[in-house]
């Protein structure tokens, strides 16, 4: 019998479902970081409410690199509802550790799917979420890093001027 | 879309209805209530998508007589399908049948068209 599936699509069927699930995660974190340099600019840290507008940028390139990987492959690449989106932050420290949270989460969702590409012998998408996995050690590098400077600095009098004046100066060494 | 019964093969079939291959122009027909319909490759996958994704549990605990009933319209078909939680079900059966046979027949195909390792030694 004709492959007629085969002949339409690349990728299996679990995996266009996981890899869409990851499209929406991209997307979420996309508007929480928007969400959160709202919240930054609002409260006058202007470095920090930059920085969150490039993580958001970021996120959203995170997403049309799957939605075109997806598309790419024969696969039906899906735009997500995103919902849910905080839009108030109980203090500048947790902003930095609910995106260190959110950063952590995309982690998980990631190696998931490389655990997915293995049980169903994907290795074309394993290769693709290479890149991703890496990026994952850098964006969770930056938000403890940004985290800590809480601790180095303190808040206490202009503190909380000067850890945003460092927050555009975290920077991450490949090696 | 039309094709000609003879030369369709068939994918699944159970008591309720069955999936169907055309190698001529690349769909696949549903046998299913009464009624067969043809749907290109990417809406057959959406179609089993759309009913996989229908909570029958949720459609038998909710009280309210609009909950008994799940109207599905697949696109580019002219078809709308009226179902109960009875004929759901059948439905599913004969969508996931036929998707398990379709994988089934890819890997088959990969299996005899893997040409094997040569060994020097």
């Amino acid at each position: 019998m004709k492959d007629l599936i085969g002949l339409k699509t690349s990728i299996g069927e679990k995996i266009e479902s996981a890899l869409n699930a990851q499209i929406k995660v991209e997307a979420h974190s996309s508007s929480i970081y928007l969400a959160m340099a709202s919240w930054c600019d609002y409260q006058g840290y202007d470095f920090s409410s930059d920085f969150f507008l490039e993580q958001a940028d970021e996120e959203r390139a995170h997403m049309m690199k799957i939605f075109h990987y997806v598309k790419n492959r024969g696969g039906k690449a899906v735009s997500p509802e995103v919902v849910n989106v905080p839009q108030d932050f109980e203090s500048f420290r947790s902003v930095f550790e609910q995106a260190l949270e959110q950063e952590m989460h995309v982690t998980k969702q990631f190696n998931n799917l490389a655990d997915l590409c293995f049980k169903e012998k994907d290795f074309v998408t394993f290769q693709f979420l290479q890149w991703f996995l890496e990026e994952q050690v850098e964006e969770e590098y930056t938000m403890r890093r940004a985290i800590e400077l809480f601790d180095v600095i303190g808040e206490e009098g202009t503190g909380a001027w000067d850890i945003d004046k460092h927050i555009p100066k975290i920077t991450f060494d490949r090696g | 879309m039309i094709c000609e019964l003879v030369k369709l093969e068939e994918v699944y079939r159970t008591k309720d209805g069955a999936v169907l291959q055309c190698n001529n122009k690349n769909c696949f027909w549903l046998e299913f209530a009464g009624n067969h319909t043809a749907f290109r490759v990417q809406d057959f996958l959406q179609f089993k998508k759309t009913v996989d994704q229908i909570d029958l549990e949720d459609m038998l605990i909710d009280s309210s007589r609009a909950s008994d009933y799940t109207l599905l319209m697949p696109f580019r078909t002219q078809r709308c399908f009226l179902l109960d939680v009875t004929q759901l079900l059948a439905l599913k059966e004969i969508l996931q049948g036929a998707m398990f046979m379709l994988e089934l027949n890819s890997l088959l195909k990969a299996c005899l068209t893997d040409k094997p390792m040569v060994s020097h030694n």
